[in-house]
């Protein structure tokens, strides 16, 4: 294990702006601390409502903060100004957001390019990485397809590889599989499992589903109801590679599942 | 990947034949109701108020092959182009600078609406004084007026922009010309052909109103000429032409419309 955390969230604290003639706003995340290693698949659990996407919307610094710090390879991010927010953190940290957000007017494999267009790095090398992952996850043929000519599932699948594409050592992701079917769900969980253990980034992963938490991850965190804050903390030994299918009958998975359940209220 | 997953295999919707030749023969029976209302109002009102059809067909013909026909067009459709070209640059450009500065925006946003109700028809005498008797004062009045329609529909597409996608983008690495470039421009592309629907035939009207006014060719210049010379048939031939004009831009109009937005699903029963 790294000595140094990868990435440091310390003291995080945020509220929104009050509007006039209201009381002032409470908090949604006060006082948040953790930090993730190198390579590690972090899965945070809360009810809905606690500040899940707030919390990631921060990290993505595509919000501020109003206290607290966020620390990526010890360096403070400018996390407070609006003005000095650097999204994504100049492409170090991807951000697989809850709804797919698919550029409508652009095909499949240009919405998959299109960070390494706007990066200018699309070369012979990106695009058959990028030819690679669509393959992987089984979007083949798919290529020239607008997005409302998918299906939700490939939908997910494009947004999913489109943050993969460019190799940003931290991914966020933001309940992605939540609107899904139970079959499509499973499916894409081992479809992630499967691309993380070919590139083994540092990925936090944000649900409200825990099964999902402790099937994927190497830890789970789990967040009390607003203002949010570290309910518990959980190792997930289960041994990898896992079998999404058959992890429910796991001995370690009824006895966490019980633990982390008593702690989401 | 199980078939399961592919929204793609309905089968292709087949058209109903029949349906769309009554649509056809429908508009062709109007064309010859109309045709013969216009020859009935001919008829009753007399030819100095109502020209007749079929002597304003003659006249096109007559018209069109010495020449005097295909000039007045040309220069009433430069003058369009250009009055149109530069209302629309600025048009396009305005809220694409005034993006960057949500202050500035926010102070002159109540003098723009207000100039929105300058009446332009009436400024022409000004421009005239101003600008003199060339083709400057009606390029004003084209590029106003073409200006205004395409300012406030990109005005409000950039207001109308799924923040989610410029997030996605940022995020991505994406520069603020990039997120101009390939998210607000994409995003507002249905709100400029909107505005493109009603500033295109404007440009060729406000021509046509500034011939009147000013000029010694256009079709303009030909209608106001004719009815001086109590040639009702000259004016009718006129309004025939500036009609065909602008039912032809708007038909290549719509062709580029259905090109750029083939990847759009529907929309198909919203054609103007």
């Amino acid at each position: 294990m790294a000595a140094q955390p990868l990435l440091e969230i310390l003291g995080l604290g945020k509220r929104f702006a009050t509007r006039a003639g209201r009381d002032p706003s409470p908090w949604v995340i006060q006082d948040l601390s953790f930090s993730v290693r190198d390579g590690e698949f972090l899965t945070i659990i809360g009810p809905s409502g606690s500040g899940k996407t707030t919390l990631l919307n921060m990290i993505a610094q595509i919000d501020t903060a109003s206290g607290g710090e966020i620390r990526f390879q010890s360096q403070a991010a400018p996390i407070s100004d609006p003005k000095s927010l650097n999204p994504g953190l100049s492409c170090k940290i991807g951000y697989v957001t809850q709804e797919d957000n698919l550029l409508p007017w652009r095909t499949t494999l240009q919405n998959v390019l299109f960070p390494l267009v706007v990066q200018g790095r699309l070369n012979d090398e990106t695009r058959a990485h990028a030819q690679m992952l669509i393959r992987a996850v089984g979007l083949a043929g798919f290529e020239d397809h607008y997005p409302h000519e998918l299906s939700g599932g490939m939908r997910k699948r494009a947004s999913l590889i489109r943050t993969l594409v460019y190799d940003p050592p931290v991914i966020l992701m933001d309940e992605p599989f939540g609107a899904l079917d139970a079959q499509t769900r499973m499916q894409l969980q081992e479809d992630l499992l499967r691309l993380w253990n070919i590139g083994r980034k540092t990925i936090i992963f944000v649900t409200h589903d825990i099964a999902e938490a402790i099937a994927l991850g190497d830890r789970t965190l789990v967040l009390t109801r607003a203002p949010a804050r570290i309910a518990g903390e959980h190792t997930i030994s289960i041994p990898r590679p896992r079998e999404i299918r058959g992890i429910m009958t796991h001995p370690a998975f009824a006895e966490l599942y019980q633990r982390i359940r008593a702690e989401v209220q | 990947m199980t078939s399961r997953d592919s929204a793609l295999d309905l089968a292709e919707p087949t058209p109903v034949n029949w349906r769309r030749y009554a649509v056809i023969a429908g508009r062709i029976g109007l064309a010859i109701l109309l045709i013969l209302g216009w020859k009935f109002g001919a008829q009753v009102a007399g030819e100095v108020y109502v020209a007749d059809p079929f002597l304003v067909f003659g006249r096109i013909v007559v018209d069109t092959l010495n020449g005097t026909l295909i000039h007045h067009t040309y220069v009433t459709l430069r003058l369009a182009t250009i009055g149109f070209a530069i209302g629309c640059f600025f048009g396009v450009v305005f809220p694409f600078l005034l993006r960057r500065m949500p202050r500035l925006t926010a102070a002159i946003e109540p003098y723009i609406m207000a100039s929105v109700g300058v009446p332009k028809y009436a400024l022409v005498p000004l421009f005239i004084l101003w600008f003199g008797i060339d083709d400057a004062p009606k390029l004003w009045l084209v590029g106003l007026l073409v200006f205004y329609p395409i300012f406030i529909a990109v005005f409000a597409g950039i207001r109308n922009v799924d923040r989610r996608l410029i997030n996605m983008a940022r995020v991505a690495g994406a520069s603020e010309a990039a997120i101009s470039r390939e998210v607000i421009w994409n995003s507002l592309i249905p709100f400029f052909f909107a505005a493109l629907k009603i500033a295109l035939p404007r440009a060729v009207s406000a021509t046509i109103i500034g011939e009147f006014l000013v000029g010694d060719a256009g079709l303009g210049f030909m209608i106001e000429n004719s009815r001086q010379n109590f040639d009702t048939t000259g004016v009718f031939v006129g309004i025939v032409i500036a009609t065909a004009l602008v039912l032809v831009i708007n038909a290549v109009l719509t062709l580029i419309d259905r090109r750029v937005n083939a990847w759009r699903p529907t929309e198909r029963d919203m054609q103007l």
